[in-house]
């Protein structure tokens, strides 16, 4: 009875030697949110339109009957240029379409960034006080939300894509709902 | 010398205090209340009341504007736990998935009482057999809080 006791300190340091344990191998941002609008269809979102570029709403993406992709992104917001040319890769490689969210953005910057580095978008979206992101669940720029051909959400990507979130998180889930 | 120092770190510590920001005030104790139990989700220790975050000043002005419509603090809070999740409460709910939380606490007392209760129990010093004192002992004993109590 008494060794049991004595042996319950050890116990509960290897019980957090295993939570430790599990965070260090998982590779989680623990301050990276799970989506609660994930398989839920697309709430409704009201965007204002960015020069001559072609606006979107949420009936023009469920027309398209094909998986697609939304990006928030924002000139002011340096991940963002990180992730650029892998959204220029996907649209014009890939044949993905690529709705942008322009985030609380000054226009005339926004405009420069597109025709400085090419724009990925097939249509945008101004959101210049925020608040319809909010309808999304976004916290933060650039997210990237995976939508399926009937117009739900499947997964939403926190900060940039980089190369290998594309090859092996956005790019196989777009084929695997196809 | 001392006293300029000081007075140069108080001159300085005031800046950061008047340097304020664009700020929703919680007018009426109702927003007050939900800017206290919403978590901003960028210093996501935080309420929204500490925060001054950019994607917090949109959620205050959010709650201001949706009180103004009339709606009640309860559907706030259920509208932006539809988009945020439940993690934007900084008080989480009482339900069957929260239950560790609310009552882990109360186990790990209890737990702790018990553990107390048994290493007290079986430590002989403490058993009162033990204190029983021959009366030579008890001579000392009274000669030495005799002592204690003189000085």
């Amino acid at each position: 009875m008494k060794k049991i006791y004595s042996s319950l300190p050890l116990v509960f340091f290897f019980i957090l030697v295993i939570f430790f344990f599990r965070q260090l191998i998982l590779k989680e941002d623990p301050s990276e949110l799970p989506s609660v609008l994930i398989d839920k269809s697309l709430p409704i979102i009201k965007l204002e339109k960015l020069a001559e570029y072609k606006l979107f709403n949420r009936e023009n993406l469920l027309m398209l009957k094909e998986p697609s992709l939304i990006n928030v992104w924002s000139s002011w917001c340096a991940p963002c240029k990180v992730e650029h040319e892998f959204l220029l890769a996907m649209s014009a490689k890939y044949n993905i379409k690529i709705f942008g969210i322009n985030y609380k953005d000054d226009k005339k910057d926004a405009m420069k960034v597109l025709k400085l580095s090419g724009n990925p978008f097939y249509a945008i979206g101004r959101d210049e006080d925020g608040i319809q992101s909010i309808n999304l669940g976004v916290y933060g720029v650039p997210e990237t939300f995976v939508i399926d051909a009937n117009g739900n959400i499947r997964y939403r990507h926190v900060g940039p894509i980089l190369e290998y979130d594309m090859k092996n998180t956005i790019l196989p889930i777009l084929n695997s709902i196809k | 010398m001392k006293f300029i120092i000081l007075t140069v770190f108080f001159i300085f510590s005031s800046i950061t205090l008047t340097h304020s920001q664009v700020s929703y005030k919680a007018d009426n104790i109702e927003a007050y209340e939900l800017y206290e139990e919403l978590r901003c989700l960028v210093c996501q220790n935080q309420s929204l009341l500490d925060s001054d975050a950019p994607l917090a000043l949109d959620l205050k002005k959010l709650v201001l504007d949706k009180l103004e419509e009339g709606k009640s603090k309860e559907e706030i809070k259920l509208f932006l736990v539809e988009r945020y999740g439940e993690f934007i409460l900084l008080k989480p709910t009482f339900t069957i998935k929260n239950i560790l939380l609310w009552v882990g606490p109360l186990i790990f007392v209890i737990f702790g009482f018990f553990t107390t209760f048994i290493f007290l129990r079986k430590n002989p010093l403490i058993k009162e057999e033990n204190v029983n004192l021959t009366n030579i002992e008890k001579d000392k004993l009274k000669k030495i809080i005799d002592r204690e109590l003189k000085e």
